[in-house]
């Protein structure tokens, strides 16, 4: 058996173009269905992980799935927009403790993820350096996103406009590194957090500006009477939060007004959580509320609907490789007549031939079976990451 | 050594028949056969080496009926017993040459490849002048150097007969009395029995004893 | 050989001894020694709050108010640190009324805000002399125009604690019962402060007072107090400008005392009295005041008034 493995291995390894190709062909026919089979897994899991940490979703009628990627993944999918109020609302029942999200900005290609601290002590998440959220204007960097940016505290980011010609108001703001997070392997780990009132700074719903009061230069203001002081689009607003500036930052409007994307809503307990969903069934609202473990369970369902799809697809294109790679033996065998006649006129025994082309099928498989086996592993190895950059980003 | 009487044999296909009276050849005879294209030169070759079987007749080569043995039996006697060297030297192209002369040894059970087989190998291959070519692929060999590689092959499991089908047919005129020379002296240092076809002319008169098969029953006589 | 295994032996007896004795100590020393029962800490943003919540808690609690004694915690900013702490804290008591602007500009943990006003928004007063800034399109609007000083109605003071009550036992329910009868007592005082007051407006309802800061809208509501407010510091002198608008204030409004939140220069209060207005202290008290507590300082509040009510 050694004899017909070494004059095997001699032939594979001169025969290298040949080599090169099967192993390469099994190697990928094998890998796919595995691949394919570990990140979905992984997709699985995480997905259903995040969704079973968030226990209940509540935000504008419509795609229960936008809300739950936008909240659970802060995906690029925007939900329909709800008020403030809602969190009040919920505030109110004594039922739930609301944590807002005001996912909709982005900060070169991050998503901006505007809440509370109540976030950080739902989600365990800690500290690697620096400090919290504090002032206006901060943020808060997930591990990714100081690693990939090359951020670390004291340092500045800017938010990006919402498409090229940004004439709606949303101003680039230049945000201050509170702190890094450590890194929790979840969606939080891509993001730029900033309290729910940044968020809406960014928008334009609150700003900054010299006090109007004592403005000097007659070419900003638009009109003045004994009780209020109109200022015309000159007027400069400031587009970074300092100490020096910070007095001047203010909303106007009622804040119950204003916008978020949705709301995590942490139930007491199961009956508090069960009673929070029935008032929703029972109240005249444009908002619903939702279990995010419902809405992944039907996401994964139709995944892995495509995924038996996908797998019939691949058994026939690997039916047709491994055929393909027959017809490759058996015309190799064909123009290997001469050597095979020579061994048999040198007196090889009967079962020579077979020998020999078992063990290059058993070279090249186990060539094959070695990368496929490094290549799943290394998958693997880095198949959070994967699924959380390329799946649910 | 050889001995052959009432062969007869006949190719399936029905094309050709070969009968054989009566043939012998001595211990340490080196005997060329010659004759016209589709004589029966090759088949020959091919019945003492237990390729084909006769219809009728027996052969022994060695005092080894070698018409009595079964497929496995002949294929192990052929390795152990024969030595062949082919006109077109049939050497692996992905082996180097080491590997080339040691192939014999890796494809059957019935030779045990070891260090004294390796060592005798090289000692070969040393006499043949090609010993600073053992690991070079067998495709840097000029035909001359393919040649004795073939021969070393031949040589290595020490057999009693050496098959020459045209050994020197792909040779220029210079290298083809060197080889043949090469053959005949290992021949004699191995006490093996050479039995040679041949087309070349100018080469018969090295050998011990010329077989035309234009006359092949009739007894020729020694040269 | 033979003293060695004595020496041996008993090394021996004392460790057991000792095992056994440890052994045995170990039930009573873990029924002898209490867990600590853990305390709250909770923080606020003003002296008055800070007494209602001490009050109420007393020793269940520690309650922090951070701002400098000097400030105006109103228009307290604090520094990083300070946010850190207030954000660690277990409870956040804010007045409410955009009292504090700070909180607007601050990441706070909402869950462990408290707005102790939110019963009662529909009852903050709103600024009608403020001047207002608009820009864009979202209208007229004005950033000053919710007054904060709800303290000085002592019946919405009495509606601060029930929230900081409610709070507390939210955050301790074990503890609820003791925090129900702090509020009653507390309830008690304030009542007893709601009524004076009231009792002694009742003898000159028609009475017209000047203000020297705009703080003390809530009391004039509650109590019927005829005030005009300006907008005076205690310790500087007016200028001109501001004796004039005093004037045509005295023309319309004939007052004959000054309500001061703080002592005031003796200039001011001499030119004061040369116009016929004298000059009384009420203070805020939105700090911690120099002596005494909340009730001591409202009861001399309630003294000092008592000279424009004679």
């Amino acid at each position: 058996m050694f004899d017909s493995l070494y004059i095997a291995w001699k032939y594979v390894r001169f025969n290298k173009f040949k080599s090169v190709i099967l192993v390469t062909c099994i190697t990928l026919i094998a890998l796919l269905p595995l691949s394919l089979e570990l990140l979905l897994n992984e997709s699985e899991k995480q997905l259903m992980a995040r969704a079973k940490s968030t226990p209940l979703l509540v935000g504008a009628k419509g795609s229960a799935l936008d809300l739950a990627m936008n909240s659970l993944y802060f995906d690029d999918e925007i939900p329909e927009l709800v008020a403030m109020d809602e969190v009040n609302y919920v505030n109110e029942t004594q039922l739930a403790m609301p944590i807002p999200l005001y996912v909709r900005f982005k900060a070169r290609g991050y998503p901006v993820v505007g809440t509370t601290l109540d976030y950080f002590d739902y989600r365990n998440l800690e500290l690697a350096s620096g400090n919290s959220l504090a002032i206006l204007g901060e943020c808060v960097l997930g591990a990714t996103v100081a690693d990939q940016l090359g951020l670390k505290p004291g340092d500045s980011l800017i938010s990006s406009p919402e498409n090229l010609f940004d004439l709606a108001g949303v101003y680039p703001l230049k945000m201050k590194v509170a702190g890094i997070l450590q890194k929790s392997n979840t969606a939080d780990d891509r993001a730029v957090f900033v309290d729910l009132k940044t968020a809406w700074i960014i928008q334009g719903l609150g700003h900054g500006h010299k006090d109007l009061k004592k403005n000097k230069d007659p070419t900003v203001i638009l009109k003045r009477t004994d009780t209020n002081v109109a200022a015309n689009a000159k007027l400069d607003h400031y587009n970074e939060i300092t100490r020096n500036n910070l007095d001047s930052f203010h909303f106007h409007g009622n804040l119950g007004t204003y916008p978020i994307t949705g709301l995590i809503a942490v139930p007491l307990d199961t009956k508090s959580g069960t009673l929070l969903r029935g008032r929703y069934l029972t109240r005249k609202t444009s908002n619903q509320i939702l279990k995010p473990t419902e809405v992944i369970e039907g996401l994964l369902e139709n995944i892995f609907k495509i995924k038996n799809l996908i797998d019939s697809v691949i058994l026939f294109v690997g039916s047709a490789t491994v055929l393909a790679i027959i017809l490759v033996f058996a015309l190799s065998l064909r123009i290997r007549q001469n050597e095979i006649l020579t061994i048999f006129k040198l007196g090889c025994r009967r079962m020579t031939i077979a020998r020999l082309m078992a063990a290059e099928i058993c070279i090249i498989v186990l060539t094959s079976g070695f990368f496929c086996g490094g290549l799943v592993a290394l998958i693997d190895y880095f198949a959070d990451d994967l699924v959380r950059t390329l799946v649910i980003r | 050594m050889i001995r052959i009487r009432s062969l007869e044999f006949q190719y399936p296909s029905g094309d050709f028949r070969l009968e054989v009276p009566e043939f012998s050849i001595e211990q340490s005879e080196k005997v060329a056969v010659i004759g016209p294209s589709g004589s029966g030169k090759t088949t020959l070759l091919n019945l003492l080496a237990g390729i084909f079987t006769p219809e009728k007749g027996t052969i022994e080569v060695g005092n080894i009926g070698v018409n009595r043995l079964t497929e496995d039996e002949r294929r192990d006697f052929r390795i152990v017993n024969i030595g062949f060297v082919f006109q077109n030297f049939e050497l692996l192209d992905y082996l180097s040459v080491m590997d080339n002369i040691l192939h014999p040894y890796r494809i059957t059970g019935a030779l045990r490849l070891n260090k004294e087989v390796c060592a005798r190998a090289a000692e070969l291959a040393q006499d043949m002048g090609i010993s600073d070519k053992l690991k070079q692929p067998v495709n840097n060999l000029s035909q001359g150097e393919k040649q004795r590689a073939v021969i070393c092959r031949a040589l290595l499991a020490r057999p009693k007969l050496i098959l020459a089908d045209e050994a020197t047919g792909n040779l220029d005129p210079k290298n083809k009395f060197r080889i043949l020379d090469l053959l005949f002296r290992s021949v004699e240092d191995h006490n093996s029995t050479l039995l040679a076809v041949t087309h070349d002319h100018e080469l018969l008169e090295k050998f011990d004893r010329i077989i035309d098969f234009k006359n092949f029953q009739k007894d020729f006589p020694r040269v | 050989m033979q003293l060695t295994k004595n020496k041996n032996k008993k090394i021996i007896y004392l460790l057991g001894l000792g095992l056994i004795i440890y052994v045995l100590g170990l039930p009573s020393y873990s029924f002898a020694v209490k867990k600590p029962t853990s305390k709250l800490t909770v923080f606020v943003v003003n002296y008055p709050l800070k007494y209602f919540a001490e009050r109420i808690a007393g020793e269940h609690a520690r309650v922090v108010f951070p701002a400098p004694k000097e400030v105006d915690p109103a228009f307290w900013m604090p520094d990083a640190e300070t946010i850190q702490k207030y954000q660690r804290a277990d409870l956040i008591l804010l007045n409410g009324a955009h009292y504090a602007k700070w909180v607007q500009r601050v990441t706070l943990p909402q869950f462990r805000l408290v707005n102790t006003s939110a019963a009662f928004k529909d009852r903050y007063i709103r600024a009608d002399e403020m001047i207002t800034h608009t820009h864009g399109s979202e209208g007229e609007h004005s950033h000053e125009g919710i007054l904060f000083t709800t303290w000085l109605d002592f019946d919405l003071a009495t509606e601060h604690a029930r929230a900081i009550e409610k709070a507390l036992s939210r955050k301790k329910p074990e503890l609820s019962k003791v925090f129900g009868a702090n509020l009653e007592s507390l309830e008690r005082d304030l009542k007893n402060l709601d009524g004076e007051i009231k009792l002694l407006v009742s003898q000159k309802p028609s009475n017209l007072l000047v203000a020297s800061h705009p703080v003390y809208q809530y009391l004039a509501r509650r109590y019927g107090l005829n005030v005009v407010s300006l907008l005076w510091e205690p310790d500087k002198i007016p200028g001109d400008r501001e004796w004039n608008k005093l004037r045509a204030i005295l023309r319309r409004h004939p007052a004959r005392w000054m309500i001061w939140e703080g002592p005031a220069n003796s200039t001011s209060i001499d030119k004061l009295r040369s116009m016929g207005v004298n000059s009384l202290v009420f203070y805020p008290c939105a700090n911690v005041p120099e002596k005494g507590d909340f009730l001591d300082v409202m009861r001399q509040n309630i003294e000092n008034l008592k000279k424009a009510f004679k």
